[in-house]
């Protein structure tokens, strides 16, 4: 199966006054379409450097970087929007949910941006398949810490991306409810979209197909779950 | 979902604060369309005061300034008089439809409670010309011939407040001669509604003036001729020619000063306002990086933010600009009040005046005051980088 990421010797070097921060150290990296990818590590290992240099939220300090077969270095900021837009959903810890907008208005909004607003069937099916289809009228205030999440992932998912990147996307959450969001990642997975997800939860992180431990800005560690499991 | 709604609910979202910043562009804006709306106002009244006077050109004795000219209007009193003679070369020059003589004469009224006294001013006129200069004068009772002796005619405003009544009898005069009211005019709107009027010779009689005038009021056969004529009467001797476009442009001179004065107020209370409105976007930019950060990630493009940024600055001042002309259109007689204490010269008539157009200028202003203030933080939010944005919120 081909790699939808495909990253080599990335590097990022933070500059904070005169001291210089390495927050990814050569790191080579690649991700099959389909797979489900676990990165886990210390606070401070380059976890959410690498998931934003590799969603093209940032930019890295060097090495190379391909995204579905797209060098990503070089490109402007108008072909990453296109690029993140085109191929990646993102999931974040705390959510980021609009306050003022109900739970199917947040699903809408990367529409609004892509210019596909209006797509209402669309946004049914998604909240049917993150289990909110009695929720989207409400507003982020009104959820529980679960059902905001997967209102998130639903935003992830609107605009049919390749990939989905996500960081700690448990770390808010009580056991039980992280249980069923991870259900909902396996879902989606089983359904063809890559993951990737950080995360410190390490029952969580095994469950996926491979799973990357980092540490000081350098993968130290790479177990493929499914060989384990079989080695078990 | 579109655009103007997100904007819309992300001001909403911070309720208290647009509440207030739209309040402080509404008071700016207010003050904007209640000069503007002042000024045509002004003109337009000025103008037709000056036109009812059923005058072109007026004759004065030669060294009156032309601020005296406006006093003319006032019914004030100078203390240099024209002869019979200036009539008679007036009356001479082609195009002079009517010249009329008036003299014009103050005296004391004095209230017996009080004990103050109030001035008065006394039109001498001769009736049958006058009338032909203002054929829409009305009377309560009757004119006055000119030959005939103690009588007057009163204004309406000066009746009223006087409490005067046809019939009744004033004390006029160095010697309190007995003055007989004949008629009270019916309102005009300008300043006659203040005055006594006498026939001409009886004024010159009672204040010792006899054969004396201190104005020539001249009508021409064609209005394209007030500057010929003009030019015409600057040749005889004593007097001085002053058209009613140079009392008018003299008076808009005088106002005008009192309107940059206004004028000043405004541009530094929209000043004020602008960077209040940018601190405020600048504030709320600020807060919201992770917010942008996040729109980013999901697809969002620079020029997304800006816009949306920008939008929300114009729903801002177009609410300020709509809610601060409802203003100025309600509290309008409060606003006219204030400013006809600020001015040294205000026609009798209503000032304000709005038009469709002020009200599209004003609105449109409004617009423009929120593109001009919403380009720096539209920009500074367009340019955070996504990751910058979403740190910069977490430190």
């Amino acid at each position: 199966m081909s790699n939808i990421v495909e990253a080599e010797n990335l590097t990022k070097v933070y500059h904070r006054g005169r001291e210089e921060i390495h927050a990814l150290r050569e790191v080579d990296f690649a991700v099959k379409k389909g797979e489900f990818v676990s990165i886990i590590g210390p606070s401070g290992s380059g976890k959410t450097a690498l998931l934003n240099v590799l969603g093209c939220l940032d930019t890295p300090s060097g090495g190379s970087l391909r995204l579905n077969g797209i060098e990503t270095s070089g490109l402007k900021e108008p072909d990453l929007v296109k690029l993140r837009r085109d191929n990646i959903g993102f999931v974040f810890q705390q959510f980021y949910l609009m306050p003022t907008l109900n739970a199917r208005e947040n699903i809408e909004l990367p529409l609004l941006f892509s210019h596909k607003n209006g797509n209402m069937m669309k946004i049914d099916r998604i909240l049917k398949m993150v289990g909110l289809a009695d929720r989207g009228d409400h507003l982020p205030g009104q959820l529980s810490g679960g059902e905001m999440q997967r209102v998130a992932i639903g935003r992830a998912l609107i605009n049919d991306p390749k990939i989905i990147l996500a960081d700690e996307p448990t770390g808010n959450l009580d056991s039980a409810t992280s249980q069923m969001i991870f259900e909902l990642f396996e879902e989606l997975n089983r359904q063809g979209i890559t993951l990737v997800i950080v995360t410190h939860n390490m029952d969580l992180a095994r469950k996926a197909h491979k799973m990357y431990t980092l540490r000081d800005g350098q993968i130290v560690g790479c177990e493929d779950m499914g060989q384990r499991s079989k080695m078990q | 979902m579109n655009f103007p709604t997100l904007a819309a609910k992300n001001l909403i979202r911070r309720r208290g604060r647009t509440v207030l910043t739209v309040f402080g562009v509404a008071i700016a804006i207010s003050v904007l369309f209640s000069l503007l709306a002042l000024n045509s106002g002004y003109e337009k009244e000025l103008n037709k005061e000056v036109n009812s006077m059923g005058v072109h050109i007026l004759a004065v004795p030669k060294g009156c300034p032309y601020e005296a000219a406006s006093l003319i209007i006032h019914g004030g009193v100078i203390p240099k008089y024209l002869s019979a003679l200036d009539l008679d070369n007036v009356t001479r020059i082609p195009d002079v439809e009517l010249a009329t003589p008036m003299l014009m004469h103050q005296f004391l009224k004095k209230d017996e409670e009080t004990g103050k006294s109030t001035p008065h001013i006394i039109y001498g006129i001769k009736m049958d010309e006058m009338l032909k200069l203002k054929p829409w004068w009305k009377v309560e009772g009757r004119f006055f011939d000119d030959n005939e002796t103690n009588v007057m005619l009163v204004g309406g405003d000066l009746a009223e407040k006087e409490n005067l009544s046809v019939g009744q009898v004033l004390p006029v005069g160095p010697d309190k001669e007995d003055f007989t009211i004949v008629g009270i005019l019916e309102r005009t709107g300008d300043q006659d509604d203040q005055f006594h009027f006498f026939p001409l010779v009886e004024a010159q009689r009672v204040f010792g003036k006899e054969g004396k005038i201190t104005t020539i009021a001249v009508k021409v056969r064609d209005v394209s001729r007030i500057s010929a004529v003009s030019a015409e009467m600057e040749k005889v001797p004593d007097i001085q020619v002053v058209t009613m476009t140079q009392i008018m442009g003299t008076i808009m001179n005088l106002a005008g000063s009192a309107k940059s004065l206004l004028l000043t107020v405004i541009v530094i209370a929209l000043i004020i306002s602008a960077f209040g409105i940018i601190n405020t976007l600048l504030m709320s930019v600020n807060e919201r990086t992770r917010e942008f950060g996040m729109m980013k990630a999901i697809g969002a493009s620079g020029s997304d933010i800006g816009k949306m940024v920008l939008m929300e600055t114009v729903f801002i001042t177009i609410s300020g600009g709509v809610i601060g002309t409802l203003a100025a259109l309600v509290g309008s007689s409060l606003i006219e009040s204030f400013v006809k204490g600020l001015l040294p010269y205000s026609p009798a008539g209503s000032l304000i005046s709005f038009s469709p157009e002020l009200v599209a200028f004003t609105l449109a202003f409004s617009l423009v005051l929120g593109l001009v203030c919403g380009i720096y933080p539209a920009f500074i939010s367009s340019r955070l980088s996504p990751m910058e944005a979403i740190r910069g919120g977490l430190e």
